[in-house]
């Protein structure tokens, strides 16, 4: 029998987001500019298994891993970045903090509608790009929880079809598989739409048979729905190393919170499909997490089911 | 002569590549081939943007349109934008073949009978969804076998 990790039409039940591990250089540095400036709450440090030397802190009901790398590749002119719902006084809170430490604050065009009405980005110390994203159900005074989050891939087709077919993720949006986004891409490279880096190229034409040196596009991109949280890949457009095959566990890492039986389930159809992974894994009642399943996406970037633990 | 040896393949412009080869695939029955400019390979080195799909054993090269192309009235389902496709299907499947494009909301014009002297028995007419011009027949010469390199005979 064919096993398939969505075995539609149930597709992978999963809540949303549960934790993001992001890389950073200085820790300190980041702790701090993550609870003075997002007002997130610290929870714990190095509670987490599989994080190195780390801190978590909450956002909303979710969790924000700051894992500490000083050899952290620079994204900051890809399409990776991490997103987190705000009320609107809460954004003007942190639009104020971020003025008051003289961070940069940019806001571009979108190419998803989702975004396209209200967006926000800035960088952290360590080059992280941060997005706020307004949301009417954002109640908390700070940030309300991860809207998505952005990450590379270098092959689209094998992508899309891991994450749609295999996980059994729902479609969002797509990018650059129609005409009218090359339009908006010439508008872009005609000065007409800023964009947010990663999203945009000039694609230098290896062929004579157009008389043009450069063409502007705009980089794949999908979005897909993984509960109450998207996530988005976004077609690389440079080389970046991916980690061995062999390795299941690393970060930076998504981890998608769900049901034991989900773990075990997408535990099964990953084995039936040749796919590296590690668990279902039980976890320490000090660390956030019950279980976790760790394994990666097609390209090399680490996912997880986790369980999340109830928090006091 | 060039002695070409047969039609290898088409490429033809489409406004969406989601779009289009879920047209292609299901519902003319194509099978998905291939994508370039979906690696990082090819945005390095600047590749078109195109999807492919094969039915049977012809490849149809769907190459996203740079730009916007002008497209016929809705109404007009038979003509040639520069040109038109036509699909052959055995004369025992062609009513039901009609009832797929009826059942998938396919608007098309036909079916026509063509004149009993000729080669082509009935054809429908239809686009693709970038206002391609496709058709869809089957042949009253189906079972004849043609000859289809006649030997020069030197004279």
């Amino acid at each position: 029998m064919n096993v398939t990790l969505a075995d539609r039409p149930s597709a992978l039940d999963v809540a949303g987001i549960g934790y993001l591990v992001v890389q950073v250089g200085d820790l300190d540095e980041a702790i701090e500019f993550y609870r003075r400036v997002l007002r997130l709450d610290l929870v714990g440090r190095d509670i987490l298994p599989a994080s190195g030397s780390h801190a978590v802190l909450a956002a909303g009901r979710q969790l924000v891993v700051l894992a500490s790398n000083p050899d952290r590749v620079d994204l900051k002119e890809t399409g990776v970045h991490q997103a987190y719902r705000v009320s609107m006084p809460a954004r003007d809170a942190i639009a104020a903090a971020l003025a008051g430490e003289g961070v940069e604050v940019k806001a571009y065009k979108e190419d998803r509608p989702a975004e396209e009405r209200d967006n926000f980005y800035f960088f952290d110390p360590a080059g992280n790009r941060i997005q706020l994203v307004v949301s009417g159900n954002a109640k908390a005074p700070g940030i309300a929880g991860i809207d998505h989050v952005a990450m590379l891939v270098a092959d689209m087709l094998r992508s899309e079809d891991f994450y749609l077919n295999e996980l059994g993720l729902a479609e969002d949006h797509r990018v650059g598989w129609a005409t009218a986004d090359y339009v908006r891409a010439r508008k872009w490279a005609a000065g007409e739409e800023d964009m947010a880096p990663g999203t945009r190229r000039l694609d230098k034409r290896y062929t004579v048979m157009v008389n043009k040196k450069v063409v502007p596009r705009c980089n794949m991109q999908l979005f897909m729905r993984a509960g109450d949280a998207v996530l988005g890949i976004y077609l690389a457009n440079q080389h970046f190393q991916e980690p061995p095959e062999e390795l299941a566990v690393g970060m930076p890492r998504v981890a998608l919170a769900a049901k034991r039986a989900q773990l075990d389930k997408t535990a099964r159809a990953l084995q039936a499909k040749g796919r590296t992974f590690l668990g279902p894994v039980v976890h320490p009642a000090s660390a956030p997490v019950e279980a976790s399943l760790y394994f990666r996406d097609v390209g090399g970037n680490f996912l997880e089911l986790c369980v999340p633990r109830a928090r006091g | 002569m060039a002695e070409v040896q047969s039609l290898s393949h088409s490429a033809i412009c489409v406004h969406d590549l989601k779009e289009a080869e879920d047209f292609y695939c299901g519902i003319l029955g194509a099978h998905a081939h291939a994508g370039v400019n979906f690696i990082t390979e090819d945005t390095i080195k600047g590749r078109s943007v195109h999807k492919s799909v094969v039915l049977e054993d012809y490849l149809i090269a769907l190459a996203l349109a740079g730009d916007f192309m002008p497209m016929p009235p809705d109404e007009q389902l038979r003509g040639a934008h520069g040109f038109r496709h036509a699909f052959t299907v055995g004369c025992e499947r062609f009513n039901r073949t009609l009832d797929v494009m009826r059942q998938r909301g396919i608007k098309f014009q036909g079916p026509v009978t063509h004149p009993e002297k000729g080669p082509f028995g009935q054809s429908i007419y239809f686009k693709d969804p970038s206002g391609n011009f496709l058709e869809i027949l089957w042949r009253r010469d189906e079972n004849v076998a043609y000859d289809a390199t006649p030997e020069f005979n030197g004279e």
